[in-house]
């Protein structure tokens, strides 16, 4: 991956990150009334909620710290 | 203003930042040992004001996804024996089943203190014996290793490999090795049991892995977060069943830890094995500490010891100061050697590229 190419997708990443996260803020308690319901398929919300997060952010947090130039290596054998 | 339900209580910008900082500490721990960051998490949670069973049922919502990125990431690295998660898993959802109910029969004869009592001796029995042991194993690997030897499979587990029982072998490719269900099902089990008690099952899981089966330390910290992933989705369903999930703090927590648990799955490939067993052991054994100090207000409130007034209010936050402190040497070893390890990859020349799977 090119240095163009990590930065489109940490960008990418990192706004789709923050957007959540903003939701989560701005309709706090929309989504608390809603993700506490105990019929029906409500509370499914808080395990999608979870991995969506998961995805969106753990995306951002992987490109973030190659960014940075922490990148794995294997152990001496 | 509208309120919200009591038990969801108002965040303010510091404890946001709290979470978020204690979050990451608690995912490098979890990236890199498999599992911890629970054990100070929930208490964390409830020093802001959440009610005990939320606190457990955001705690677990948090540790489900962010075992699925760490396991992933470990996954790349070829460290995780997903086969042998599976089927520890399994048994570990029994485990936590019988070890909830457990908990549940010794709140309703002993009410909540017998209970607090139960789970800070069961913290104490278990992280003082499995954490001596550990530190002890990573003490003499690490002479080992200055010597230039490899990893070895402790003596028991060799044992365990040797047993040949038939249509029970199993074989586990990455951790390389083969030995009967009827050893890996009470291993899980003993790794539920401890989760539903102490909610780290790993510390029983991964030293488990080690020196009971014979996987290497890297092996069964990785898989250790296939557990972890499996059990936490099996407890948060439990939890959103009831309407008991927090998201907010949930996903605050998990904003944190995402870059805790990314940073300490790539750790992992830059030290030897040895350092694992040691944050383990430093970990359990000052998590023993902390639970050790809050144990007598348990039995004064139960009426069997006497404590002064000052006492009950200092011990709990003492008790909890050593499980920050725990926390925090973990994170302190892991970094020193992730900058070791670092320092060296660059003394060597150009890094080695991890082969990505």
């Amino acid at each position: 991956m090119t240095k163009g190419d990590l930065y489109l997708k940490l960008g990418v990443s990192g706004a789709i990150s923050a957007s959540l996260y903003f939701l989560l803020y701005f309709y706090e308690r929309e989504i608390l009334e809603s993700f506490t319901q105990t019929d029906g398929l409500y509370p499914a919300l808080p395990i999608i909620a979870a991995f969506v997060f998961s995805f969106a952010h753990g995306a951002f947090t992987a490109y973030f710290w190659e960014a940075l130039g922490v990148t794995p290596r294997r152990p001496e054998a | 203003m509208e309120q919200i339900a009591p038990h969801f209580v108002e965040l303010a910008a510091s404890n946001v930042v709290g979470l978020l900082l204690i979050g990451f500490v608690g995912g490098l721990v979890s990236g890199f040992i498999g599992s911890g960051g629970a054990f100070v998490l929930t208490p964390a949670m409830m020093s802001i004001g959440v009610p005990a069973v939320v606190a457990v049922a955001s705690n677990i919502c948090h540790k489900f996804p962010k075992a699925l990125v760490g396991a992933y990431k470990r996954h790349q690295f070829g460290q995780v024996d997903v086969k042998l998660g599976l089927v520890m898993s399994a048994s570990a959802a029994a485990g936590v089943w019988v070890g909830a109910d457990v908990q549940n029969a010794i709140k309703e004869s002993f009410g909540e203190a017998g209970s607090n009592l139960y789970v800070s001796l069961a913290f104490v029995i278990v992280l003082v014996l499995v954490g001596s042991f550990v530190l002890h194993d990573a003490i003499g690997s690490l002479r080992s290793d200055a010597r230039g030897a490899q990893e070895v499979t402790s003596r028991l587990a060799r044992w365990v490999q040797s047993i040949e029982i038939p249509y029970t072998m199993m074989h586990f490719k990455t951790s390389n090795v083969r030995v009967s269900a009827l050893f890996t099902i009470p291993l899980g089990f003993a790794t539920g049991m401890l989760a539903a008690t102490i909610a780290v099952g790993g510390f029983i899981g991964v030293p488990g892995m080690i020196y009971v089966l014979g996987a290497p330390a890297l092996v069964a910290s990785a898989t250790e977060l296939v557990i972890a992933f499996v059990m936490g989705l099996g407890g948060t369903i439990k939890y959103a069943l009831h309407g008991l999930v927090d998201i907010r703090l949930a996903l605050i927590l998990l904003a944190g830890s995402l870059f805790g648990v990314q940073l300490g799955a790539i750790g992992t490939t830059y030290v030897k094995p040895y350092v694992i067993k040691l944050v383990m052991a430093a970990i359990m054994l000052i998590v023993a500490v902390s639970r050790g100090l809050v144990a007598p207000v348990y039995l004064a409130q139960l009426g069997v010891i006497d404590l002064g007034g000052a006492m009950m209010r200092w011990l709990p936050m003492l008790s909890f100061a050593f499980m920050v402190l725990a926390l925090c040497v973990g994170g302190f070893i892991i970094a020193g050697a992730m900058l070791r390890g670092h320092r060296a990859m660059l003394l060597q020349g150009k890094p080695q590229a991890v082969e990505i799977k």
